[in-house]
């Protein structure tokens, strides 16, 4: 009897395999179709759209992409932006979720919820207003033009406002009684506390910085300021997409590599801030 | 390490809501007290306005002579064990325990001395480099206590600690607590809503209901002569009999009242206040059962608790009245048995209608 029920549980295990590994190769087929396509010459690809399932594979996409003088400082671009994103909103929204969770302050409920309107508010709806200011305040084309739009994170305070009420209140009380200041309480006991939150926060912040396109693209108009994917996307010419789809795909491959790398190192807080186990 | 605690016409309210009205109080150094009382009757209000985690809207608190109640609390020399114990969940024990020395900056050998002696007293050196995730309940009280004494407080607060521990460890965890305080000699507050931690803790009991103190006694005193009829009820296991009185006059100890057309006590409280009382209160201790017909009034067994030493007789009197009475040993009498009971008026209690307590001259042991 428990022999049958542990066959049929093997038996469901290989189904449920099965179709996780087809579903992978689903997946995957886009992923691996570029990376095969970004090693093609241009030429071959138009000629025989077939030639990516056998050799020559050749690296001359990515030299010529390595040989844009501007890449590196694109990275660079795209680096400061999402690094000063990440940190700003880690900050911002930390201090503002402690403030929100913990402090009694006249308005504290109002003004939290027209926090939370910014969630509701979409990017396009404010572009024209936001691009006028920056522009009075000449901030286009530098690295607060393109960082400070993304600072003012509802979501950020919304998720950090709502760990730390979840944090025992019981924990100020006892540091408070070991004669830590406020300060030092939010410091040393409070934050600490936050890590998983803040990792969450912290790597959506970063992928959303770095794959943004939409105000990158209006607010940097010089070459120099261009983060990784206004850049790319300003090499992309009609020729291009046409009849030069290997360096496009390398393209694709060279601009996803920083964040796959990310996603190798943070897999495990990405898993669980997709889950949205991290919020208790 | 000791302070003496004076609390003087405090009063505190959560939005309209009075928790505490006009209370004073005072605790001499060294004394072991345990604030006893229902849920929702202030005691642990009081207990936080102490450590400075509640404002003191009305009235003054004192430690020591000084007054303390406009101080923050890590100013006040108290420490407090909270009833979830509060660890710092990503600091070590060892964190835990130094992190109010080093925020007023002692020196690291005084607080590595300290940490040892406290480690020593409460059986947890081995447990210093570890996380409270990975400590049980247990010793999670333990290190909680632990952070308490190393900072070497004028007073100990303790807000229902035991709550959370298993029967077993809240046993030993109470007479741990005893011996504590034996050894450190400070004075200890300690909230509860468990009358045998109280009875056995305490140097003194203050009972609270109803946003005021009930009474303020040592423990026997509490027992013996409960200053009102919700002391007589809250204390003690079984929860002590109450008979309405329809009659009273003088008899041959002192007041002989009648609980019913049968039901007739003689019990030794002076005769003067026949005119007050409303209701009589006796403990199961002081009731007996005997044969059918030998006793004061026969009823029915309707429950019987054996708790191996003793068995608790619930019995119903053929007036329908309840009472519960106390049968040392294991008795062979069963449920539906039928019985007589015996009324130790000596140790019978009387309550007027507003509560209180009139009790017998030889009441008291």
């Amino acid at each position: 009897m428990s022999s049958g029920l542990s066959n049929s549980r093997s038996f469901g295990d290989r189904v449920i395999l099965a179709l996780v590994i087809a579903l992978s190769i689903v997946m995957l087929a886009p992923a691996l179709w570029v990376i095969a396509l970004s090693f093609k010459d241009n030429a071959e690809l138009m000629a025989n759209p077939n030639s990516v399932f056998h050799p020559p594979y050749i690296i001359q996409n990515y030299i010529n992409i390595v040989g844009t003088s501007a890449v590196f400082r694109w990275i660079l671009n795209s680096l400061i932006v999402s690094i000063g994103l990440t940190v700003g909103t880690l900050v911002l929204s930390s201090l503002a979720g402690y403030g929100f969770a913990r402090l009694n302050f006249p308005g504290r409920d109002i003004l939290f919820v027209v926090v939370l309107f910014g969630l509701a508010v979409p990017e396009q709806a404010v572009l024209v207003a936001r691009h006028q200011i920056f522009s009075i305040l000449k901030f286009h084309n530098t690295y607060q033009g393109i960082i400070l739009p993304g600072l003012s994170s509802a979501f950020g305070v919304f998720l950090m406002t709502q760990y730390f009420r979840a944090i025992p209140k019981e924990l100020d009380e006892a540091a408070m009684l070991d004669n830590a200041s406020r300060f030092r309480v939010f410091w040393k006991v409070l934050l600490p506390l936050t890590l998983p939150a803040q990792a969450t926060l912290g790597i959506f912040t970063f992928l959303g910085a770095w794959n943004d396109y939409f105000w990158p693209l209006i607010s940097a108009t010089k070459k120099e300021m261009f983060t990784l994917t206004v850049g790319m996307a300003s090499t992309q010419t009609n020729f291009a997409q046409s009849e030069g789809i290997g360096y496009l795909m390398a393209q694709a491959v060279f601009a996803g590599a920083p964040i796959f790398i990310v996603y190798l190192f943070f897999q495990k807080y990405i898993v669980t801030a997709v889950s949205g186990a991290a919020v208790r | 390490m000791s302070a003496e605690i004076e609390i003087r016409n405090v009063s505190k309210s959560f939005g309209s809501a009075k928790v505490l009205e006009n209370l004073s109080l005072s605790i001499p150094g060294h004394e072991f007290v345990v604030f006893l009382g229902p849920s929702g009757c202030g005691k642990s209000t009081l207990l936080r306005m102490i450590a400075g985690l509640e404002s003191v809207e009305d009235g003054e608190i004192l430690i020591n002579g000084e007054r303390i109640d406009h101080l923050p609390p890590g100013q006040r020399g108290v420490a407090m064990v909270f009833q979830s114990y509060a660890l710092y969940p990503h600091m070590t024990v060892r964190q835990n325990m130094t992190f109010g020395l080093e925020n007023i900056n002692v020196a690291k050998d005084v607080i590595d001395a300290r940490v040892a002696d406290a480690a020593r007293m409460l059986e947890i050196g081995h447990l210093l480099d570890r996380k409270p995730g990975q400590l049980s309940g247990g010793q999670r009280q333990r290190v909680a206590i632990g952070r308490a004494v190393v900072k070497e407080p004028n007073a100990f607060l303790f807000d229902e600690p035991l709550s959370n521990l298993d029967a077993a460890l809240r046993t030993r965890t109470r007479i741990e607590l005893a011996q504590l305080h034996q050894r450190l000699r400070s004075t200890m507050i300690f909230v509860t809503h468990d009358q045998i931690e109280a009875m056995t803790l305490a140097d003194r009991i203050v009972v609270m209901n109803n946003k005021k103190i009930e009474q303020i006694g040592a423990p026997m005193e509490i027992y013996d002569r409960p200053a009102t009829r919700f002391v007589a009820g809250f204390v003690g296991t079984p929860q002590m009999n109450f008979l309405d009185v329809t009659a009273a006059r003088p008899g041959a100890l002192g007041l002989s009242v009648a609980c019913g057309p049968k039901l007739s006590i003689d019990t030794a409280v002076a005769p003067d206040v026949a005119g007050e009382v409303a209701s009589l209160g006796i403990r199961a201790e002081a009731v007996s059962l005997a044969a059918p017909g030998e006793g004061q009034a026969d009823g029915v067994i309707d429950v019987l608790e054996r708790l191996g030493d003793r068995s608790l007789a619930h019995v119903r009197l053929d007036d329908g009245q309840m009472v519960v009475a106390n049968e040392s040993g294991q008795t062979r009498l069963g449920v539906g048995a039928r019985v007589a009971l015996r009324f130790d008026g000596t140790k019978a209690h009387l309550f007027d209608g507003a509560g209180k307590a009139y009790h017998g001259r030889e009441a008291a042991p």
